[in-house]
């Protein structure tokens, strides 16, 4: 992710009221961490496992926060217990900010990421919690707001999936290889 | 020692503390003595520490109570290390542990009553205060420097299986209504809308 739209996510989240970030970090996204950790209105937390993640938002939401789980596809994956029997048992607004790895548009996608990202969506859907895949960086305060707003409503937790121009970045696989080179 | 007079003598010390309440036995029997506004039944395994954690580092002038067992603490021992790394001062662990899974029925036991320990545990994941008490005198000990005194607290209690706990009436508040009732009771001490008005 480029540092103009690490520092319009962050814009985004500080807008629509977010003030706890709790996360594991991956590579596409991480360059908003230290944009986090470096604004005093978010309590920022990192955990070593998504699930306690999860569950720490859950914590911040029961007494006002509003949280963020930040994460990639396949943490969302190991979180997915915390999801099911805390956040939406108790209806609680989290929104999460997923790095969709191994999705089509993934600029640094591989075997490694390819069973996550044909899982992912159908995995969200059948869970029945809105969200949108974000490409590129066009309106992205505002759809940031308005996923962040959707947690809030409906009492429960919403996904923002990055993929195309967000998971850029520098050092990766060059995908311009040729088949036997 | 059995786990219900620990709770029996900490009941009476809660003021405005939240109290954040695992599953099963510790469940039914805090219910059973307790009443306050400020309990937070979750009622599930693995979820009592790490939402303790997230209202102590999002309240850090409110003291947070977890009161958990040890098969739900052993679902989430990744959450020992957030607490080992932010030390919130304002959370206090107490985990009755009766080494085993009482939901199995035939009381399997835990991998507490083997060579785990729990108290260990905190203490490698970087939680300074730690103790492990096996009487009620010493749960007492603990229970009022809990209260009294800051920083973070990690207390093991070993107790019996309490199997009398299945005896005792059932809570018949549901997850939302217990949402529902601590949020109320958050809003009106902390002087806060928690959730966004409705049409």
């Amino acid at each position: 992710m480029t540092p103009e739209l690490a520092q319009r996510l962050v814009a985004g989240l500080k807008d629509a009221g977010i003030d706890f970030f709790t996360y594991l970090p991956e590579s596409r996204l991480s360059d908003m961490l230290p944009l986090i950790r470096d604004d005093p209105s978010f309590t920022m937390v990192r955990t070593c496992h998504e699930g306690t993640a999860v569950t720490l938002a859950c914590g911040a939401a029961l007494v006002g926060k509003r949280p963020v789980v930040y994460c990639e596809a396949t943490g969302f994956v190991l979180a997915m217990y915390n999801l099911q029997s805390m956040a939406m048992q108790f209806g609680l607004p989290v929104l999460f900010l997923i790095s969709y790895t191994g999705s089509p548009g993934d600029k640094a996608n591989s075997l490694s990421f390819s069973l996550w990202g044909r899982l992912l969506e159908a995995q969200i859907k059948t869970l029945g919690l809105q969200y949108r895949v974000l490409e590129d960086g066009h309106d992205l305060e505002t759809r940031v707001s308005d996923m962040a707003w959707a947690a809030q409503f409906s009492k429960l937790p919403t996904c923002l999936l990055f993929t195309g121009e967000f998971t850029a970045f520098p050092g990766m696989l060059k995908r311009d290889r040729k088949p036997n080179e | 020692m059995e786990r219900i007079d620990c709770l029996k003598l900490l009941a009476p010390m809660i003021t405005d503390e939240l109290v954040v309440i695992g599953i099963a036995g510790v469940n039914w029997e805090w219910r059973y003595l307790s009443k306050h506004e400020g309990n937070m039944t979750i009622g599930t395994l693995g979820h009592t520490l790490a939402v303790g954690t997230g209202m102590a580092m999002s309240l850090p002038h409110r003291r947070v109570i977890v009161l958990e067992s040890d098969g739900s603490s052993l679902a989430d021992l990744p959450c020992l290390t957030t607490i080992g790394t932010y030390r919130p001062d304002n959370l206090k662990v107490f985990v009755f542990d009766n080494e085993l899974y009482s939901g199995s029925r035939i009381s399997d036991p835990t991998v507490t009553a083997f060579n785990t320990d729990l108290e260990k545990m905190a203490s490698g994941a970087g939680i300074p205060t730690t103790a492990t008490v096996r009487d009620v005198e010493s749960f007492g000990v603990q229970a009022r420097a809990a209260l009294s005194e800051p920083g973070v607290r990690y207390v093991v209690a070993k107790v019996g299986e309490g199997a009398a706990a299945r005896k005792l009436p059932r809570p018949r508040e549901d997850y939302l209504e217990t949402k529902y009732r601590f949020i109320r009771y958050i809003e009106r001490t902390e002087g806060k809308t928690i959730f966004p008005e409705q049409r």
